[in-house]
């Protein structure tokens, strides 16, 4: 071979090489990169989930000496006996209107509504409606309701702005629920003769029940938790004979009284010191997160054990 | 026979009871804009009100002259409030939230997302006002101690807003990332890409108008929040000094705090003018809603 050749091959080797290392390179700095976008999102996640940890831990903390305490739960001006009544009674007040409503509303969605302007108007209407501020609907149910119907600012008031507010979002999950039963059944239903809405009775209703009672019970956790929407229409005081079951009577929730305690009332309720207003707050926080806890356990476990039985049976 | 006839009438009826029930929705939404929007422009046109130019403009909001002898409608304040707190917690939640989407989708060990998937949803379905509660007894005492101000002011609520509208970010974002079908990450895997260039150059662009449906629905959210911010912002009107880092800690004010905590005292002219807020306040976030339904119209995978 001659010397020419022989330095031909080594240009060419050396060629070879740079450009093996310049790939080296390129795939090093990729792996670098993919190494420290991987960091960084391990790092958000790992920071906002203890941040929401520390949230909870903080509330729980916080809220503690009030909910050992008796006298917390006292139904006086010091306590929120009458407001735990209050809550509960407003959320199954408004769960009662609610549910049927709005599986009506699903039923016909999702059975009998052909695909076409009224669908789409529907539809568009509960999206709007899902983002209508929970503040606007509160004055709409004062003007409406309150002034118009003549029911005043009362609990019903407070449960059909709950209902205008809530609405959205059950149609969309009863839709899903009911969405989720599979064709074969209706079409076996409708081959034996039933009518449709026997068909929907006795076929499509039991089978999509799990999905429904837990629609039922995000709803739920929705009611308790709100504030804004009902701060006009329920009012935020107790009047004497707040344990009867009249829904025309003016009252306060938890959140109402969590949010009046802490900014407006502290010096307007007789005895409330400013002491004691931080620890009826820090205790109606604690117990409103630890309902809504037991919401959503209930919402998880709840449809699944009645699938189970009815699967079973 | 006569059975037969009775099936048919009952399944006529129930059909018209649930079709009653599907339209009352669309009368909610209507009755809503009537009502609201029927009081709107009162103050514009009834004598003590205040000309349209001067209620967006002017920062003098004092509806019930309690503090000179007329008064003045310059709502410019409040909405100033409103569009700087949702828009600067929407810049910062953003990230984090896609980030958090990312991790829970692409990332993340299946124990870990069995954990935060719950966690997830809780706080989607936070009260505000318990997010409220805690911001006025830690954030702002916190914030006050590191720059010795008050701590209340628009810092304060948007660190609320944050935490508020984060989770709805989040689960939308989810959804968007999810609905990308696995054969484009595989095309991407199989072209020789790394993970992160995977999620960026093909996960992200695929979910692109899904996720920015995820960010105006937060933003949504984030214009009427209530009482969350109301109770951090502590103030009655805007800071003097708009674009200074000090105005973010000096107590001020947004449109729902107005309307929540003075609405219920006032009366005639002077309530009109919180009927004009309420509807600006619905106008907008109708256009939020109109905007993520065109957004998520155009995206690819649903």
């Amino acid at each position: 071979m001659s010397a020419r050749g022989v330095e031909q091959i080594a240009e060419q080797s050396v060629a070879q090489k740079s450009s093996l290392d310049e790939l080296i390179r390129i795939v090093q700095r990729l792996h670098r990169g993919n190494k420290v976008a991987l960091g960084i999102l391990w790092a958000v996640a790992l920071f906002v989930a203890l941040v929401f940890v520390a949230i909870v831990v903080l509330l729980l903390v916080q809220g503690f000496t009030a909910l050992i305490n008796p006298s917390f739960y006292a139904a006086s001006d010091l306590g929120v006996g009458r407001q735990i009544f209050n809550t509960f009674y407003v959320l199954i007040l408004t769960e009662i209107i609610l549910f049927p409503l709005s599986l009506a509303a699903a039923i016909y969605m999702v059975e009998y509504a052909p695909q076409g302007w009224f669908v789409t108007i529907v539809r568009f209407a509960a999206e709007t409606l899902a983002g209508v501020p929970s503040l606007i609907l509160g004055l709409f149910g004062v003007v409406f309701f309150g002034s118009l119907l003549g029911f005043h600012i009362s609990r019903l008031t407070g449960a059909l702005a709950l209902l205008c507010l809530n609405m959205p979002l059950s149609l969309r999950l009863f839709e899903d629920a009911l969405l989720a039963v599979p064709r074969e059944l209706r079409e076996g239903s409708l081959a034996l003769g039933s009518t449709k809405w026997r068909m929907i009775r006795t076929v499509v209703l039991p089978s999509a029940l799990p999905g429904l009672i837990t629609g039922l019970i995000l709803s739920a956790g929705k009611i308790v938790g709100e504030t804004a929407a009902l701060v006009f229409t329920m009012g935020v005081s107790n009047p004497s004979n707040v344990f009867s079951l009249d829904p025309l009577i003016s009252s306060d929730t938890l959140t109402i009284h969590l949010w009046y305690v802490k900014t407006q009332g502290a010096g307007q309720i007789p005895g409330l010191t400013a002491g004691l207003a931080n620890e009826v707050s820090a205790g109606s926080a604690a117990l409103l997160i630890l309902i809504l806890f037991i919401i959503n356990i209930l919402a998880r476990s709840l449809g699944r054990a009645i699938q189970r039985r009815v699967m079973a049976a | 026979m006569q059975r037969a006839q009775m099936m048919r009438l009952s399944d006529h009826v129930a059909r018209i009871i649930f079709l009653i029930c599907a339209a009352l929705i669309v009368a909610v939404i209507i009755g809503v804009f009537y009502f609201v929007g029927s009081r709107a422009f009162l103050v514009f046109v009834l004598p003590g009100g205040s000309p349209f130019k001067d209620f967006f403009t002017s920062t003098n909001w004092d509806p019930t002259a309690s503090l000179n002898d007329n008064p003045t409608y310059g709502a410019w304040g409040l909405i100033e409030g409103s569009l700087i707190i949702t828009l600067v917690s929407v810049i910062i939640a953003t990230p984090l939230s896609f980030g958090m989407a990312l991790f829970m989708t692409e990332v993340t060990p299946r124990w870990l997302s069995r954990i935060l998937q719950p966690l997830l949803e809780i706080f989607t379905g936070m009260p505000s006002v318990v997010i409220g509660f805690l911001g006025l007894v830690v954030l702002v005492p916190f914030l006050g101690k590191l720059t010795s101000t008050l701590g209340y002011g628009y810092a304060a609520a948007i660190v609320v807003l944050i935490v508020m509208i984060m989770p709805t970010i989040t689960s939308v974002s989810i959804d968007a990332v999810r609905a990308v079908p696995d054969s484009v990450r595989e095309a991407s895997l199989a072209l020789g890409s790394t993970k992160w260039q995977m999620m960026s150059k093909a996960v992200i662009p695929a979910a692109a108008s899904s996720l920015a449906t995820a960010v105006v629905l937060g933003m949504a959210r984030a214009i009427g929040e209530t009482l969350a911010v109301a109770m951090v912002l502590g103030g009655h009107a805007a800071p003097e000094k708009i674009f200074s880092l000090q105005s973010f800690f000096v107590p001020a004010t947004n449109i729902t705090k107005g309307i929540l905590e003075d609405f219920g005292e006032t009366s005639g002219v002077a309530q009109d003018a919180y009927w004009t807020l309420a509807f600006l306040l619905l106008i907008i976030s109708f256009l939020f809603i109109c905007i993520s339904r065109y957004l998520a119209s155009r995206s690819v995978y649903k």
